[in-house]
């Protein structure tokens, strides 16, 4: 285990580097872009951009300016903004952490429930009516564009509906969770419920082939065998199988939504996150706030593969040995 | 034979069991009127090869069979109550209480996320009112009695830190574990090596022996049924070809398919120089002639093979043929690379 | 037995290495482990063992189909171990496979008469039409319907399909066939006509055999001379007669006692002689005779000292201090 973690650490700190360089050559090696005129501004006259270049210290050579960068992200911690001078970088990623944090936490907790429950009663009624009904909507769900859901969410909750059903809806935005609670969970119940839509549907589908494949296994059939009675069999043995699958595809997706991957959702439903955070950098090319958020970003995926590694171990114990 | 009033006596008594699948290319007869007796204490071999339908047979009876488009009929009297057609919390009782199972591939017949002792637990726990600590300690029990070593701490192990003839042990401890009348072993050994075939039979022999359960083999290997089997019941295409005593059905064959499944196999004990080969493939389960099943591939096919022939002979030894005791033994004797030597 | 020396073997280790469990830690599996062995033109040599000896390995090292670790292999006076892909093309028409498994050794996109003319089509032998004629002719040598070449594979039998994976080995005329395990997924009845086929085929094309089998009764069936493997060793080795009449190794002797017998005349049976436990893990070899552990004869010279392959009786060759069967 320990060797485990070990060589986790080295090929996390491999995939790190790798990353934060090739950002970092987009940014400033593609040729025919000078970013001290973006930076400068469109009609900014010769010596402006040159004053630029030399204030940016983007005149040095780039391995220099790469580990200037990296130093000033990951040693002194006060990268500042290119676009606002005056905005260091750490600051504005914790402070759109947590917001992406509670939209995708909550969310994956609502689309896991609704998704393994979904596929456990699609399998178990295989070839009656409501299996291909839950994986109509499944698949309905997945299909629907995040922003058009968001947007026709808001619509119901925040206009047409506000004054009758949806009057205890609070209007979009956020509101801390050591403010108050009861208003964080009330401002975000229908951002959760949105993403949530997005997921369940596909997890519901990938659960239900999981499970339709282990209940054709020789094992189920052996526990068929010892007089088990249907729904042990179902829970107990294929549920208990099929839940690595699920698994791994929940890293993936869980890494992805809080490295920023959820944007849209947050840009729709006014969450200040780090998709949003994120978006505005690439909007101005603020490469130091795109930096931090991309490692940000990386840590949260390499991180939840790492999670979901132990738990492959903890769920499958062929994985313990090898 | 199937009129046998000795049935009373019979663990399992099958009567014109019929299984059959609804498919778009039409009905497939996998199992198409097989009647037979498993006698106490008695080890019945069912041999065939595949497609033969010798293990839906079994599955089928067991409720194991779980096909929306599956139709049985026929009867299947387990200590002569009716079990074909059970619910299914009655039919639960019946699996691995009164009847265990032992499965081909010992790799994947247990369940790789939990330890060996867990599942034959939850079996004993499934069926009996012992408490987990008894079930727990019944379960150590049974895998010193099936010759694991160290059962105490193998309990504790998962399958996939036993090699397949131990995994095999352990499938035939939960089969064991609450006292089947009769043990059901479908191809207990095929995916084993020979010398760990030997093993598992030898166990298999052994435990049947103070366990007192009836024992359904079914297997490819007339090997196998040679060396287990009191009875035999020979299977084409989901019919029984040819029912008897084992001595009897090696050394004095009467189907000739029999014929060819005896003499198509290559022996360790003396060299034949041709093997005596059936000609043709096995016919197909989506069109079983109405006639004899096995007419298609046969060198002795007459006219009258167009009729279905009855499983008919003297006593004991019956099998379902047209040819007269005189042609048989005209045939036999003009053939010399045959298994069975008349 | 004394023809021509085809194909010749010499002390061939393969080893497999994986990454341990400790951090750099390697496991390094010795699955074949210095087997010397001769196949002689037109003779049948039958290697047996059970799964995990090392038997598919090692004919996969003979055809070059893996590298050898090391060791000598060679074919018709060339030395093979150490050639180039193109050094070895003409080498390799010579020598063909047949698989274990019809249904997955066939590419179920291509129709069975592209895939047994691929060969010849790969290494450029004859025009279309002389291609398609060889064809047709390899469908009739196997016992299959040529009019059948543009149907494909999943529209035959097991039986059919290893039919087929015969006519490709055959196409390019090779002098020696390796055979892994041909009949092991095939039924008996249709077994015993595959075994036929390639006993007739064995006759007519004067072809030299290397089969590779678990099955006792099928290796005894078809070969001249038997070599039996353990552990990725050669334990026994010599004509067919004469292993299966009165082995010498412990290991030969057990396993022939453990076959299931059609007790069909009044013979006694042999007695069975169970030997216990299970093939210990090729990466942790036990010291001295690699079967002591499980030898039912086994003294303390076999726990410390490895004894090598003698030819104790003209002809047959065993690894045993202690043989059986002499008197």
């Amino acid at each position: 285990m320990v060797s485990f973690i070990i060589r986790r650490l080295i090929s996390a700190v491999l995939v790190l580097f790798a990353i934060s360089v090739m950002v970092f050559l987009i940014f400033f090696a593609t040729p025919g872009v000078d970013p001290a005129a973006r930076i400068a501004g469109r009609s900014a006259s010769p010596a402006v951009v040159a004053a630029v270049r030399a204030s940016f210290g983007l005149n040095r050579p780039l391995p220099i300016r790469y580990l200037l960068m990296m130093e000033h992200l990951f040693i002194k911690r006060d990268l500042t903004s290119y676009v606002n001078p005056n905005t260091p970088v750490i600051p504005q990623i914790l402070r759109a952490a947590p917001v992406t944090l509670s939209l995708v936490l909550g969310a994956a907790l609502i689309w896991l429930l609704i998704g393994v429950l979904g596929g456990v009663v699609a399998a178990a009624n295989r070839g009656k009516f409501i299996d291909p009904l839950i994986m109509f909507v499944g698949i309905a769900a997945v299909s629907v564009p995040a922003y058009w859901l968001g947007e026709v969410v808001n619509y119901f909750t925040q206009s047409r509906f506000h004054s009758s059903v949806f009057s205890w809806v609070p209007s979009s935005g956020y509101v801390s969770i050591t403010t108050s609670p009861v208003q964080w969970a009330l401002h975000l119940v229908f951002p959760w419920l949105t993403l949530a839509a997005l997921y369940a549907g596909i997890y519901a589908r990938v659960l239900r082939a999981e499970l339709v494949n282990a209940l054709n296994e020789d094992y189920v059939r052996t526990a068929r065998a010892k007089g088990l009675s249907e729904r042990r069999i179902l829970v107990r043995h294929a549920l208990r199988c099929s839940l690595v699958a699920l698994v791994s595809l929940f890293g993936l997706d869980f890494g992805a939504l809080i490295g920023g991957a959820a944007l849209l959702t947050e840009v729709v439903m006014g969450l200040p996150g780090i998709g949003q955070l994120t978006y505005n950098a690439l909007q101005s090319l603020d490469l130091p706030v795109i930096m931090g958020c991309v490692m940000y970003a990386a840590f949260f995926v390499v991180f939840a593969n790492a999670v979901v590694d132990v738990l492959y171990a903890l769920l499958d114990p062929r994985v313990r040995v090898a | 034979m199937p009129d046998d009033p000795t049935s009373t006596e019979a663990v399992l008594s099958v009567r014109d069991l019929k299984v059959s699948f609804a498919t778009r290319q039409g009905e497939l007869r996998a199992v198409d009127g097989l009647s037979f007796d498993v006698g106490s204490k008695e080890v019945l071999g069912i041999v065939g090869e595949s497609g033969s339908g010798k293990s839906v047979a079994m599955y089928s009876m067991l409720g194991l069979v779980r096909d929306s488009n599956v139709t049985i009929s026929g009867s299947v009297k387990f200590e002569g109550r009716e079990i074909l057609g059970l619910g299914d919390k009655e039919m639960q009782s019946v699996r691995g209480g009164d009847v265990g199972m032992i499965f081909q591939d010992p790799m994947t017949a247990l369940t790789p996320v939990y330890t060996v002792g867990w599942q034959i637990v939850e079996q004993i726990r499934a069926h009996t009112d012992l408490t987990k600590a008894q079930a727990k300690a019944r379960a150590v029990e049974l895998l010193g009695e099936v010759g694991i070593p160290n059962p105490q701490r193998r309990a504790g192990q998962f399958p996939h830190e036993f090699s397949g003839g131990m995994r095999q042990r352990v499938v035939i401890a939960m089969a064991l574990s609450c006292n089947p009348r009769l043990l059901i072993a479908d191809e207990p050994t095929t995916a084993l090596d020979v010398t760990t075939q030997a093993q598992i039979l030898d166990l298999m022999e052994k435990l049947q022996q103070s366990y007192g359960s009836s024992i359904v083999i079914i297997t490819h290997d007339m090997g196998v049924i040679a060396e287990m089997a009191d009875r035999v019941v020979v299977m084409y295409a989901g019919r029984p070809a040819e029912i008897g005593p084992e001595l009897e059905v090696v050394r004095f064959p009467r189907h000739p398919y029999t014929w060819g499944l005896l003499g198509a196999v290559p022996r360790v004990d003396s060299k034949n120089t041709r093997l005596v080969t059936i000609p043709g493939v096995s016919v197909s389960p989506l069109d079983v002639p109405d006639g004899c099943a096995f007419a298609p591939r046969c060198e002795h096919r007459m006219a009258i093979c167009d009729e279905r022939p009855a499983l008919l002979g003297d006593g004991e030894h019956v099998d379902a043929c047209w040819l007269s005791d005189a042609q048989r033994v005209a045939i036999r004797s003009g053939s010399k690379t045959s298994g069975g030597r008349p | 037995m004394s023809g021509e020396v085809l194909l010749r073997a010499t002390d061939v280790v393969k080893t497999f290495t994986s990454r341990g469990k400790k951090l750099g830690a390697r496991n390094v599996a010795t699955a074949v482990n210095g087997v010397s062995l001769e196949v002689r033109r037109g003779e049948t040599l039958g290697i047996v063992g059970e799964s995990g000896c090392g038997k598919s390995t090692l004919a996969r090292c003979l055809v070059q189909l893996l590298p050898v670790t090391s060791g000598s292999v060679e074919f018709r006076g060339v030395e093979l171990t150490g050639l180039s892909r193109r050094q070895l093309r003409p080498h390799r028409r010579e020598m063909q496979l047949v698989f274990q498994d019809p249904y997955a050794s066939l590419n179920p996109r291509r129709t069975v008469g592209d895939i047994v003319a691929d060969p010849m089509r790969i290494n450029k032998i004859g025009s279309d039409q002389e291609i398609g004629d060889r064809v047709r002719d390899l469908f009739v040598t196997v016992g299959l319907d040529p009019a059948s070449i543009r149907r494909y594979p999943h529209e035959f039998s097991g039986g059919q399909r290893q039919r087929i994976g015969i006519a490709r080995s055959l196409s390019l005329n090779p002098s020696l066939v390796v055979a892994d395990e041909p009949v092991s997924a095939l039924d008996v009845s249709v077994q015993a006509q595959v075994l036929n086929l390639m006993a007739d085929l064995q006759e007519s094309l004067q072809l030299t055999y290397l089969f590779i089998a678990h099955d006792l009764g099928v290796v005894r069936h078809v070969s001249d001379r038997v070599g039996v493997m353990y552990l990725g060793e050669i334990v026994e080795l010599g004509d067919a007669e004469g292993i299966y009449g009165s082995p010498l190794h412990p290991y030969t002797e057990a396993l022939l006692s453990v076959v299931p017998e059609l007790n069909d005349t009044d013979a006694p049976r042999r007695e069975r002689i169970l030997i216990t436990g299970d093939v210990p893990d090729p990466s942790a070899r036990p010291d001295g005779c690699s079967f002591h552990p499980r030898c039912p004869v086994a003294t303390d010279e076999c726990r410390t000292l490895k004894p090598p392959l003698i030819e104790l009786r003209p002809g047959r060759f065993v690894a045993c201090h202690h043989p059986r069967n002499i008197d």
